[in-house]
């Protein structure tokens, strides 16, 4: 039994769910949704595409394997947390040779994978709220600018005093040619004629 | 929140349906990019025998594109077109594949080194 990886949003595929797509030259593309395989079939880019594990990646939004060279002098501790993560990501790979059964094994790794999944939380947590701190000032700042550019309130100062001149009416005098476009020439009405 | 997509994203991309039944399917982004656009197959690409099968015998290809033109005006006139240059700009960022959906998975592989290397430098280097 073997648990895939979605192609499109990278969430697990369990054996009897999803669908997969064979290309002509024998690549298998995992599906977990419809919704996954419809935006595949669109040929849209999933780190382009918000809701998928690849966008949050690649935009930074999530715990990911960076490999920086750490000099000391320079490093700052968030830089830090990001590269000493790695090894709670690196625990669940891909076994192309099985392992022999081995009772003590299985209960050490149940044991681990519990232990590893509660430092992944406390990690990814520290992560979101070192992230949240950036945020949080980006959107303050957002917020002051908005703030100065459109006030709500407009003051406008009330009319004093009369309009200081009168609107006259003038009359128009039309030539009695031009007075109108619609009347029927030569004695002809417009009407129907009745025999 | 706001708007989180940009606005355009309609490219009057028509038959959508009909571009995307599986005996029209052209190569994706990933297989011109690793495989097609290495000089030595696209050498091979650009100089076909002749294919009476394929539109202009297989004379005239775009690899970036992956498709036949007619003739050698119709390949020019294609490579001065916005669908191309389209193109051309895609397969410039590396190609989204199967290996980077598992990574962001957080799937790893076996018998690959560890991506744990903390680095230490001598502190009077630094």
């Amino acid at each position: 039994m073997r648990i895939e990886k979605c192609y499109f949003c990278s969430k697990s595929v369990y054996p009897g769910h999803g669908s997969a797509f064979v290309r002509n030259d024998a690549k298998v593309f995992r599906f977990c949704t419809s919704k996954c395989h419809k935006n595949f079939k669109m040929k849209r880019n999933p780190r382009k595409v918000r809701w998928t594990k690849a966008f949050r990646k690649a935009a930074g939004k999530e715990m990911t394997i960076v490999r920086i060279d750490v000099s000391f002098a320079t490093v700052n501790p968030s830089q830090l947390l990001v590269c000493l993560q790695d090894s709670t990501i690196d625990f669940e790979k891909r076994r192309n040779v099985p392992v022999r059964y081995d009772r003590d094994l299985v209960q050490t790794t149940i044991k681990a994978m519990k232990r590893i999944a509660e430092i992944k939380q406390r990690r990814e947590h520290a992560f979101w709220k070192n992230r949240m701190v950036a945020s949080r000032e980006k959107l303050r700042a957002h917020r002051k600018k908005t703030a100065a550019k459109n006030t709500s309130v407009q003051l406008v100062e009330p009319i004093t005093g009369q309009p200081s001149r009168e609107l006259i009416k003038e009359k128009i005098k039309l030539s009695s040619k031009s007075r109108s476009a619609l009347i029927p020439g030569e004695g002809r009405s417009m009407g129907m004629d009745l025999d | 929140m706001g708007r989180l997509r940009r606005s355009r994203t309609h490219k009057a991309q028509r038959d959508v349906h009909r571009a995307g039944r599986t005996r029209a399917r052209t190569k994706d982004l990933d297989q011109i990019q690793l495989i097609d656009l290495d000089p030595k197959n696209r050498v091979k690409l650009e100089a076909q025998p002749l294919d009476f099968e394929k539109p202009g015998l297989a004379q005239h290809y775009c690899v970036e594109c992956a498709k036949y033109c007619e003739s050698d005006a119709a390949l020019q006139s294609h490579r001065k077109s916005k669908v191309h240059k389209r193109r051309f700009r895609a397969l410039k960022e590396p190609a989204y594949t199967i290996e980077e959906s598992e990574r962001a998975a957080g799937l790893g592989k076996e018998g690959k080194r560890p991506t744990t290397v903390l680095v230490e430098q001598d502190l009077a280097m630094a």
